[in-house]
């Protein structure tokens, strides 16, 4: 059985929105101006963020949203581990969308990207993360390697705001 | 580069963005009208009064640090014209349960004619509070 912990650290959610929104702008391009292969970068970059255990997108936000003053850090007490494996079902998604593209499924494709931009979106504007979500309920089922339990006082999913 | 297909790619983002904009106001405005039927949960507030309904949490911190003080200060500056519920999520789970509150603080602002004006996830300092006040 696996042990539930809360072990908050310091998560900049900014960088999350940074990369989110990155996500949203590109996945949108992609869809308007037809080009599959825009989706498939946004894949490979998520995939190499979730090796990587940090928002894909997170050099724009530390090189261009950050400079620039589009995005201040917002840290707050939460784990790290929801948002990482949110990343990683956003990567699944975006593959299997962009592979569906690259094969003529267009309907499919398309499908998948929205669906990621819709819950992109759900976090950026609405600071719900649904891949955190999921993540929770799957500690409640006590599935392996998912150990980690909410912020007190906050709805699995929820950004723990002006936690100090 | 802006041919017709990428122009009808463009109006489907659009509608599906509008889509998901007309999913957000709907699920406000469902909140909006249950919020009216939970009005008799609270206790009997003066006449001609704004209520503020606050759920907390013993372990809440920005709720001690920041939301507390501005309510206190708004409280001061409007005197009666501001009636404050404030309730223990921990205590009253059902009302939070009800009310729909999924983190704390969480604040609802109700119009003197029992209508919900505004809902506040997370910390609304009191300049916000008074603009929701007097900006309907």
């Amino acid at each position: 059985m696996t042990t539930q912990t809360q072990n908050l650290q310091k998560v900049d959610h900014n960088a999350l929105k940074a990369n989110q929104l990155t996500i949203i702008t590109i996945n949108l391009l992609a869809f308007i101006f037809n080009f599959p292969i825009l989706a498939a970068i946004v894949a490979v970059v998520m995939g190499l963020g979730s090796l990587l255990k940090v928002p894909g997108f997170l050099p724009l936000y530390r090189y261009f949203y950050k400079p620039l003053g589009l995005l201040k850090p917002d840290v707050l007490d939460d784990n790290p581990e929801p948002h990482r494996f949110a990343q990683f079902l956003g990567f699944i998604f975006m593959t299997g969308g962009s592979v569906a593209l690259f094969l003529g499924a267009s309907a499919l494709g398309w499908g998948l990207v929205w669906l990621v931009i819709v819950l992109a979106a759900l976090n950026a504007f609405g600071g719900f993360c649904v891949g955190c979500a999921v993540y929770y309920w799957l500690v409640r089922l006590n599935v392996p390697g998912f150990a980690k339990i909410p912020p007190a006082g906050f709805f699995p999913g929820m950004k723990p705001k002006a936690r100090v | 580069m802006f041919n017709a297909d990428v122009l009808t790619r463009a109006a489907i983002a659009l509608a599906i963005s509008l889509g998901c904009l007309g999913v957000y106001l709907f699920y406000n405005w469902t909140l909006e009208f249950r919020t009216r039927h939970l009005l008799a949960d609270l206790d009997p507030k003066p006449p001609d009064a704004f209520t503020l309904v606050y759920f907390t949490t013993p372990t809440c911190v920005p709720c001690k640090t920041v939301q507390r003080p501005a309510i206190q200060k708004l409280r001061q500056m409007l005197g009666t014209a501001l009636h404050v519920v404030e309730i223990d999520a921990t205590e009253r789970p059902d009302l939070a349960d009800r009310w729909g509150v999924m983190s704390v603080p969480t604040t609802f602002l109700i119009d003197p004619r029992g209508k919900l004006r505004h809902v506040n996830h997370g910390v609304a300092r009191a300049e916000k509070l008074l603009m929701q006040i007097h900006g309907g």
